[in-house]
């Protein structure tokens, strides 16, 4: 890399996150000259340092891993669950597809909080109501990608690859899968976002951990370098969550042409 | 007759559903104290007109959503024309900060506006208004940007003035695009709503469930989870409605899988229709600004209604 590309990088660089650097020393600036009261505002160094010592003495990062596998369980088993059923329900049981998919969007676009009081009162207050609340928000998405992905295969390529004498596995894994792989790519990065977003509600509203818990519990105790902590950490897992899924999405689906969405 | 039968297996499965739920009731299948039957449910809703108030709860809700949809409407909007019509540039520079402040996770942010704005409804307005400002101010950027160009130019050779331009040619080819963002606004803010009523509020649906769920009161939650799921498919289906009726015209475009081709049944509104939907948000609007001041004062005054301070505590 030359002087200059490397210049040009930085300059680019510079130009897309030059606000967001901006934004964070005018935030500083207002706290250390007292602009913005203490009382209501952390300032970013505040919030390093209160990062720090969470990290140190391990809270944060319990809390943070009890909020990402409540998280990860919930996906997981919507993952196990949706994708073989939206696969079926696009493919092999068209009709029944038919008559099932008004009632499937209209469950998904149930509230899911009033959903959750009565998953706490059915399941109690344990893990499983979160997990359960989790399971429910990230198999729509999932579901109707998974379906949707396999309606749009081409069906050319399918009646080709049967006139060459291609086993039902094989269609499954060489034709279907991945011609509808960005179609399950962009169910699965909504879901987990789905995931993680429903998730801090829900244990705001009834849990003893977790990151939604460390801001609520935050908010009532009026710790606020905490309650900023917390909502950092909250929006930047978010965003890594989102990144990842794009990022594996560019990785795996290298066949395929840019979709303008 | 086509018509009769697509209805008849759109709605099968739920009727079935529903019938499923009754007569779990009925045949005492599952035990009654946790999962109470279809009609138990209603008979509650019911009661609950009367006993706590629901049609207050209703309106609170209801019109914290509208209120929230006209002040970003109102902040969006207008800023949205701004950036893409006369600061190209100086958006493109701040593009990165605000799609950050778009995907922050809204609910870790309602205990900060709560430290800000205190519990009132200052508080909860706002949240709401930040859930449903994002969606419609990227919408309606998009909605600018894919204006045909053509079209613009088309206008242009045939000497019409900027103001011409912008209120013949730019809004009307964004309208359908802004008015999406306020589909996915409206629905994002009923969902939030009900998770910020829930976690602090002292009226509206959210809030019904959760202190019905603090009492103990089974039936009472289910009641008002009915509620609430029937009033949020209501909203989008009527939001759906107003937006085949309007843009008739446009084609029909999946996100996901980018087929194209015209609504189907799509007709131009008729102006009535449209007047009763005017008369309707604005009767919403202003009887929920009413029943939220009336909220106000009967929490406040011990004197007012004995049972609903009962409820309360």
């Amino acid at each position: 890399m030359t002087i200059d590309s490397l210049y040009q990088t930085f300059g680019n660089i510079f130009y897309r996150f030059g606000a967001i650097v901006l934004f964070i020393l005018v935030w500083q600036l207002a706290c250390s000259t007292g602009l913005a009261p203490e009382t209501f505002v952390a300032s970013p160094m505040v919030i390093i340092k209160t990062l720090y010592q969470y990290a140190l003495d391990g809270s944060l990062y319990k809390n943070t891993i009890i909020s990402l596998s409540r998280a990860f369980y919930g996906f997981i088993l919507a993952v196990v669950v949706a994708v073989p059923l939206g696969f079926m329900l696009g493919g092999w049981f068209k009709s029944f597809e038919r008559i099932i998919g008004p009632l499937l969007t209209f469950l998904g676009q149930f509230n899911p909080f009033a959903l959750f009081s009565v998953f706490l009162l059915l399941f109690g207050i344990g893990e499983f109501s979160k997990v359960a609340m989790i399971f429910w928000v990230s198999i729509w998405p999932l579901l109707y990608n998974a379906s949707l992905g396999v309606k749009t295969v081409d069906p050319g390529l399918i009646k080709l690859a049967r006139s060459m004498g291609m086993g039902r596995i094989k269609l499954l894994t060489k034709i279907v899968i991945p011609s509808s792989a960005s179609f399950l790519f962009s169910g699965l990065r909504l879901a987990a976002g789905t995931a993680f977003f429903m998730l801090i509600p829900a244990e705001m509203m009834g849990a003893s951990r977790g990151l939604g818990w460390l801001i609520i519990n935050a908010q009532v105790n009026y710790q606020i370098p905490k309650l900023y902590t917390g909502t950092l950490v909250i929006v930047v897992l978010g965003i890594v969550i989102d990144y990842f899924f794009r990022f594996l999405e560019k990785k795996v689906v290298i066949w395929k042409e840019a979709q303008n969405l | 007759m086509w018509l009769a039968k697509t209805i008849f297996v759109k709605y099968s499965v739920l009727v079935f559903l529903l019938l499923l739920w009754e007569l779990s009731g009925v045949f005492n299948w599952v035990d009654q104290a946790f999962f109470p039957s279809l009609s138990t449910t209603v008979e509650t809703i019911v009661s609950m007109w009367s006993k706590v108030h629901l049609f207050m709860h209703l309106m609170v809700s209801l019109c914290r959503v509208l209120v929230s949809l006209i002040i970003s409407l109102i902040l969006a909007i207008p800023f949205a024309f701004l950036f893409a019509r006369v600061l190209p540039t100086f958006f493109s520079r701040i593009e990165a900060l605000l799609r950050v402040f778009s995907i922050i996770n809204p609910y870790c942010l309602f205990p900060l506006f709560v430290v800000f704005f205190g519990s009132g409804e200052i508080a909860k307005i706002s949240v709401l208004t930040w859930v449903s400002m994002w969606p419609i101010f990227f919408s309606t950027l998009a909605g600018i940007k894919n204006v045909d160009p053509l079209l613009v130019k088309t206008a242009k050779s045939m000497d019409a003035g900027p103001i011409t331009i912008f209120f013949k040619v730019v809004l009307p080819g964004a309208l359908p695009s802004i008015f999406n963002g306020i589909r996915i606004g409206v629905e994002m803010s009923f969902f939030i709503l009900i998770a910020a009523e829930m976690t602090g509020a002292t009226a509206g649906l959210g809030w019904i469930v959760h202190s019905a769920s603090a009492l103990n009161q089974v039936t009472m939650v289910y009641g008002a989870g009915l509620l609430i799921v029937v009033l949020g498919v209501f909203l989008n289906r009527s939001l759906n409605f107003l937006r085949s009726g309007l843009f008739f015209w446009k084609e029909e475009r999946d996100p996901i899988a980018g087929i194209t081709g015209p609504l189907v049944g799509a007709k131009r509104i008729s102006n009535t229709t449209l007047a009763i939907m005017a008369a309707v948000f604005v009767a919403v609007l202003s009887i929920g600004l009413y029943e939220i001041y009336r909220a106000e004062v009967m929490l406040n005054d011990p004197t007012v209604i004995p049972e609903y301070r009962v409820w309360t505590e």
